[in-house]
């Protein structure tokens, strides 16, 4: 049969150089798909660990109403995860940055056990506000990280006083504070004190609770201590529930070792009898927030106890 | 049939060709991906080490180590020794969870040394001179001074103790 002239003609050679140079140029281009998304997240990995040892600082109690800026080169995902698993449970970060216009998807996590920050779940933006407050209870138990992006704006309207001083100190353009002459700007989450109109927070002093009201209808947590209530204004509740479960675990380990150095100083002749056992049990079976109240007597009665001791404990 | 060999000799050759710029591209391929990543573990082990410094310096103001105000006022870079050798014997809770995320924690005293390098344990504290709370196998050590307070009885009398030490931090190079 004669081949018709004008038809396409491909030889073998030919059909085998196209085959083969397909299968070459997709091999190419996946590996080089493959090798970003690995330099993403190796990217990602070390951003983790670097803000974990940017937090180390915050711990020495001495960092008390400074804030640390954070700045990311590129829009950034902070995933804050929690943990009550283990001894003290555990701080989980994970981080996810924009690249080529899309977010880098990562299963790395920066895990560690010593650090308790509180935030919204998700805290996007290429700004973080960093700062720390002491947790004591009744000994000191950690300071608290809060993080918050600087796109979000908070208003406080009439704090009490102490916070309006505290807050005023951070001197923050994204923090603001209000008495009751003057009203919040727009776009800013509300915290009220007591009572005020179209609130995002409430905090009750009296009965030690911030209720937030957010689009699945509201949700209200408990605190102890004003740490604790900044720890559930600048944080959502499943991160906060955590966390204060975690910060419990670290005062029962704290008062085991306290009650010990109890034995340790009657040796040497200290004779105050602090019992501590009461909050380590109490403290490591703790539900919710809503049990921090229980062990407040407690507390108290330790601190009471500890204040007239010869021999401090802590 | 001449015609057919030499068609045959054709496709060899270029099989020949595309498998010798296939390996050639995977090579230098592999060569970027090797500079890309040389850095990681260094850059691993930077942060291990910046880590570890800082866990140093804040070490001795964590609650499980600082003195608070069990010796009057508060005081910075204080070390509690009796809590600290209460630490040691709950130490367990801590290392299963990798509490520090170091590898080493030790309280070595400098000034006076009048227990040399004797270490610490139920029975001789505080007579000795280095204390190990979390025991370290291999390693880099990062240090910081602390005072390293305790209550002494003197002749009936409950008295506080300082002595001058450095607080060890051990820390693992990646890849180690």
């Amino acid at each position: 049969m004669k081949v018709k002239r004008g038809q396409l003609q491909l030889s073998f050679a030919w059909i085998f150089a196209i085959i083969v140079g397909a299968v070459i140029l997709f091999i190419a281009i996946y590996a080089a798909t493959k090798v970003i998304k690995t330099g993403d997240t190796a990217v990602s990995a070390k951003t983790g660990k670097e803000i974990s040892v940017l937090l180390n600082p915050l711990e020495t109690g001495f960092e008390t109403g400074v804030v640390t800026l954070l700045t990311m080169p590129v829009e950034t995902r902070i995933y804050n995860q929690c943990s009550t698993s283990g001894n003290f449970g555990k701080q989980i970060i994970k981080i996810s940055q924009m690249s080529f216009g899309e977010w880098t998807e990562t299963d790395l996590e920066t895990v560690f056990s010593n650090k308790y920050i509180f935030s919204e779940g998700v805290e996007e933006g290429s700004n973080f506000i960093i700062f720390a407050k002491p947790f004591e209870f009744p000994f000191k138990v950690s300071d608290l990280i809060y993080l918050t992006s600087s796109d979000k704006k908070y208003c406080f309207f009439k704090p009490p006083r102490e916070i309006k001083e505290e807050l005023s100190d951070l001197n923050q353009e994204s923090i603001f504070v209000k008495n009751g002459a003057e009203s919040c700007p727009e776009n800013t989450v509300k915290v009220c004190f007591g009572n005020g109109s179209g609130c995002d927070v409430n905090v009750d002093e009296f009965q030690k609770s911030v209720e937030k009201n957010t689009q699945n209808g509201s949700q209200i947590v408990y605190y102890e201590t004003d740490s604790l209530m900044y720890a559930a204004i600048f944080s959502d509740k499943n991160t906060y529930e955590c966390q204060v479960k975690r910060l419990m675990k670290r005062t029962s380990n704290l008062a085991d070792l306290y009650d010990e150095k109890g034995a340790l100083l009657a040796q040497q002749g200290c004779a105050d009898s602090i019992n501590l056992q009461s909050l380590a049990n109490s403290a490591n079976s703790i539900r919710d927030s809503q049990d921090l109240s229980n062990l407040n007597p407690v507390v108290n009665q330790l601190k009471a106890q500890n204040g007239f001791a010869n021999c401090k404990l802590w | 049939m001449q015609k057919n060999k030499s068609g045959q000799m054709k496709i060899q050759q270029m099989a020949f060709m595309l498998i010798a710029v296939t390996l050639f591209f995977a090579l230098v391929g592999l060569f970027i991906v090797n500079v890309l990543f040389s850095g990681l573990k260094e850059s691993a082990t930077v942060l291990e080490e910046k880590n570890a410094i800082l866990l140093a310096s804040k070490l001795a103001n964590s609650p499980e180590f600082s003195c608070g105000d069990s010796f009057g006022t508060s005081r910075v870079n204080c070390v509690d020794f009796d809590k600290t050798m209460a630490l040691k014997k709950n130490v367990k809770a801590y290392s299963d969870s990798d509490f520090w995320g170091v590898s080493g924690i030790e309280i070595v005293k400098i000034y006076p040394l009048t227990q040399g390098n004797t270490l610490c344990t139920v029975e001789n504290y505080p007579n000795c001179g280095r204390l190990e709370v979390l025991k370290a196998s291999s390693g880099t050590g990062v240090s910081n001074f602390v005072a390293l307070c305790r209550k002494e009885n003197v002749e009936g009398l409950v008295q506080n103790k300082c002595e001058l030490a450095k607080i060890v931090v051990t820390y693992k190079d990646a890849g180690s």
